[in-house]
């Protein structure tokens, strides 16, 4: 992919005047692309800016973005949510290759180390009608570094609280014929914290990763390749109490390849393969004699054909054949493994209509064997109203298949009894317990059991401008909404004998996230810079919002208190959403001496659960606190060497029920040391 | 103004006059709240080491127009084991110590505030059955939901009203406030006994009143 964006040739770049050059993105439409004409919203984050906040991993960095928040999932790690959609609703992408290993949906970024990035570049909104699956609320495409010198050696050093170590390195070489390559190594250990009173029970228990990371490209003549390998390894041993004890393991294999024909400056072919690996064991001692161990082993195997033929300087179209095969084994499934292949087929036209106006439209077919075969349409257009203002429209169909976990299921759990079945593994397992009389009511007739679960689909729309008001200064406002359908949800369908409920997904509900995000950078006296941002977000749950106008929906002040019925502005919406988010960075660059950093994150409140009883969360729910996390940071440059001081967290902000991811203040120091 | 006050004083004239001529004296409803009804079981998932042992132990059983818990073995309407509520008509589901039913008391769950239900639709009303109970068992299902580990927390469902028709034929309605003892505003599973129920109720006397 990337040495793919590297040999794609200039014409691509529209000719608008006034644009920044060197920002260009290879995300949104799978060509190289200036930023600035795109006509969907998209967010660069450069190298500088990560080096400028001394994040080391992925989540450190997306937090920092206004309208993306960085939350902990029930199934373990940390998600992002943008434009008020789960991580299960992001696709996120290596050298536009996907990470796997969503074991509940949410995909951990914890795991992914970014200090051979070159870009992370995001783009909102749905972009289905080029990557599929998964792509509803966006995709985040972590871009790799490659060698800029003929030889070249970096590495840094960061220590924070809680005996945090992180050490990158990053070796290149450009040979001369051509070779370019560039490893990347990073350590990272930690002593995790703890939050709670128990004395042996931690909040994090300390735990170690690797990662490597080697990329090679080469070019010669029409021809040029690109080839990657990243692996992963994490380490953790946990303890429950006195006795019980356990270790988890998790090991990623990543190799990629693109090769790339260049016909003429008009015509040329892409052709790209990846195979992923993830597996995480776990292996839990409750006592001598018992041990359990649970596995999640997916791999995936993809295969990418694209001819790309730019008919003038404003007109490209791209055609493109995708083949995936897909593999998971796991721990409390009802078969052995599940697999699945499928085929996609997409079209994509950028072209211009007028001298100000840009254009591109696309759309993918993918078809599915398990699932309705789908088809991602996306129209999106941007138009220079002036020297000052342009506008972007976008609309676009995206969509999420169903996970394994929500087909084959069968998990039972030992302490209350409850159990969660997949929907494909739901007839089989119901006819299974009744013929042992385990089954006390059914609540659905099998023969609901009988259709095909349906992917989720979205609609989203985004309308934003972009406006100058002078050299310095530049506003950016965004309107989005996504109207999601096929929900997928689980609901009882059965109690057993023990009194428990047997749970498994559904098609429900019908839910839309709606907002306005702003945005606006400003150079003050030279040598500062201002960044503003502000997300306000409503997330809501269209057939919980008719049932409250029916008034059908009730609620207790507190949990003894008489019922009384709620009406439609008691409702809140989705849980884990915040209505605000603010957003302040500000930088200032004493000449060449030291640069301070400070940046501030406000989140106003949300709620987790519903704390009284009717299923959806309301005013008289208890929330989690509005809170507001500052970071400050100072650096210094001499020579080959940058050494930062900061402290993250400036006020020690906790909540330990809810927000088990703050560990508090955090002070560390970081060592950058360039060769 | 004057009028008014004339109108409205021979309409006073005229009501009065009429139930002295009618001679039916109607009863007046009944709204009372009963705290603690205790409704203890043996058996079931044990807490601790998740075993399972088959429920029982006796039902704890409520007469409406006592407004009292009752042994008797006919005179009751409800009755109460854990979460498990059963009425006083229909046919057992043939737990260990479940009473025989010889009344013909049903129940169904109507939606709304204790206030808000204003009369009983009888269309609706039904009786336990040999395959489950009208009040149907189990977190999210009938009367309550579960809020599972670490709280382990039962809680009454806002908007789940009880309308019996009682063994003698009368209406009331029932909205189950607590199932912890003297019901706390914010209960806790582990400090807070479980299994006594306190409930709003209201209970129409008269013969033959569908409406409350």
């Amino acid at each position: 992919m990337i040495i793919g964006s590297a040999s794609y040739s200039q014409s691509n770049i529209d000719t608008i005047s006034n644009t920044k050059l060197e920002e260009v993105v290879v995300t949104a439409t799978k060509t190289l692309r200036q930023l600035s004409t795109l006509p969907m919203p998209a967010k660069l984050i450069t190298k500088e800016e990560i080096a400028k906040s001394s994040s080391t991993k992925l989540s450190d960095i997306l937090d920092d973005q206004p309208g993306i928040f960085i939350v902990p999932d029930f199934g373990g790690g940390n998600g992002i949510q943008i434009q008020g959609l789960d991580s299960q609703y992001t696709l996120l992408l290596i050298d536009g290759s996907p990470i796997i290993g969503r074991q509940s949906g949410t995909l951990d970024l914890d795991r992914i180390s970014i200090g051979n990035i070159e870009q992370v570049e995001i783009i909102k909104g749905s972009s289905s009608s080029l990557y599929g699956t998964d792509a509803l609320g966006g995709v985040v495409n972590l871009i790799t570094s490659k060698a800029k010198d003929s030889i070249s050696a970096e590495a840094s050093y960061k220590i924070s609280t809680f005996n945090t170590n992180d050490i990158s390195v990053n070796l290149g070489k450009i040979s001369q014929n051509g070779d370019n390559l560039n490893f990347y190594f990073n350590s990272f250990n930690s002593n995790g914290y703890d939050l709670n009173d128990d004395p042996i029970l931690n909040t994090v228990e300390p735990y170690k990763s690797y990662t490597g990371f080697l990329r090679h490209n080469f070019k010669k003549n029409k021809w040029s390749y690109f080839s990657s390998v990243r692996i992963y390894n994490e380490n953790q041993d946990f303890r429950l109490d006195e006795n019980s004890y356990g270790k988890n393991i998790i090991n990623e294999l990543g190799i990629n390849s693109s090769i790339n024909y260049i016909k003429n400056k008009n015509y040329k072919l892409i052709f790209e393969n990846y195979y992923t690996n993830y597996k995480n064991d776990e292996e839990f001692r409750l006592n001598q004699n018992s041990i359990e161990e649970s596995f999640f082993n997916q791999s995936l195997f993809k295969s990418e054909l694209r001819s790309i033929y730019t008919i003038n300087k404003k007109n490209t179209l791209t055609f493109g054949l995708g083949f995936y095969s897909e593999l998971l084994k796991r721990n409390n499934f009802n078969r052995e493994e599940v697999s699945q292949n499928s085929f996609n087929y997409f079209v994509q036209y950028e072209g211009f209509i007028f001298e100000n106006t840009n254009y591109v439209f696309g759309a993918r077919y993918d078809q599915y064997d398990e699932y309705e075969s789908e088809f991602s349409p996306r129209f999106a257009i941007r138009t220079q109203i002036n020297d000052n203002v342009s506008s972007k429209i976008s609309i676009g169909k995206g969509f999420k298949t169903p996970d394994y976990r929500q087909l084959y299921f069968n998990f039972s759990n030992s302490s209350s009894g409850y159990s969660v079945i997949g929907f494909n593994a739901a007839k089989e397992i119901i006819s299974n317990l009744q013929s042992l009389g385990q089954i006390s009511n059914l609540i659905i007739s099998q023969d609901e059991f009988e259709g095909k679960l349906k992917p989720e689909t979205s609609i989203s729309f985004n309308l934003g401008f972009n406006i100058k008001t002078n050299k310095s200064t530049v506003f950016d406002i965004n309107f989005f909404r996504n109207q999601i359908s096929n929900l997928i949800d689980y609901k009882i369908i059965a109690s057993k004998v023990n009194g428990q409920s047997i749970f498994s997904y559904y098609n429900l509900n019908k839910v839309y996230t709606q907002g306005i995000e702003f945005n606006s950078t400003s150079t003050v006296f030279n040598d500062i810079e201002i960044s503003i941002g502000y997300q306000f977000l409503e997330a809501k749950d269209n057939d919980s919002k008719n049932q409250i106008k029916n008034g059908e929906v009730f609620a207790r002040m507190t949990p003894s208190s008489p019922t009384f019925q709620i009406k439609p502005k008691d409702y809140f919406g989705l849980y884990n959403r915040s209505k605000h988010n603010f957003n302040l960075k500000i930088s200032y660059a004493f000449k060449d001496y030291f640069e301070i950093y400070f940046k501030s994150k406000y989140r106003s409140k949300y709620g987790l659960s519903d704390s009284n009883g009717n299923n959806l969360l309301d005013d008289f729910d208890d929330f989690v606190e509005s809170n507001l996390i500052s970071d400050i940071s100072i650096s210094k440059n001499y020579k080959n060497y940058i050494l930062t001081f900061g402290v993250e967290n400036l006020f020690d902000y906790t909540d330990r029920e809810n927000i088990p991811n703050y560990p508090g203040r955090i002070i560390y120091s970081k060592l950058n040391i360039k060769l | 103004m004057k009028t008014n006050t004339f109108i409205l004083f021979s309409l006073l004239l005229f009501f009065s006059s009429c139930q002295k001529d009618d001679e039916i004296q109607l009863l007046n409803i009944v709204s009372e709240r009963f705290d603690n009804l205790y409704a203890p079981q043996n058996g079931g998932v044990d807490q601790r080491t998740g075993q399972f042992a088959p429920i029982s132990g006796e039902f704890t059983k409520f007469n409406f127009s006592t407004g009292q818990v009752t042994n008797s073995d006919s005179d009751w309407d409800v009755a109460f084991r854990a979460t498990s509520i059963i009425v006083n008509g229909g046919i057992s589901l043939g737990t260990i110590d479940e009473p025989t039913r010889n009344g013909n008391a049903s129940v169904y769950i109507a939606s709304g505030t204790l206030a808000s239900v204003t009369d009983v639709d009888v269309q609706l009303l039904a009786q336990d059955t040999e395959s489950g109970y009208a009040i149907p068992t189990g977190g999210g299902n009938g009367w309550y939901t579960y809020q599972g580990p670490p709280v382990n927390l039962i809680s009454p469902t806002p908007g789940k009203i009880f309308v019996f028709r009682t063994n003698d034929g009368k209406y009331a309605k029932m909205e189950i406030l607590s199932y912890y003892k003297n019901a706390p505003d914010n209960p806790d599973a582990y400090s807070d006994e479980s299994k006594y129920y306190t409930f709003n109720y209201v209970y129409q006397p008269n013969e033959g009143e569908l409406g409350f």
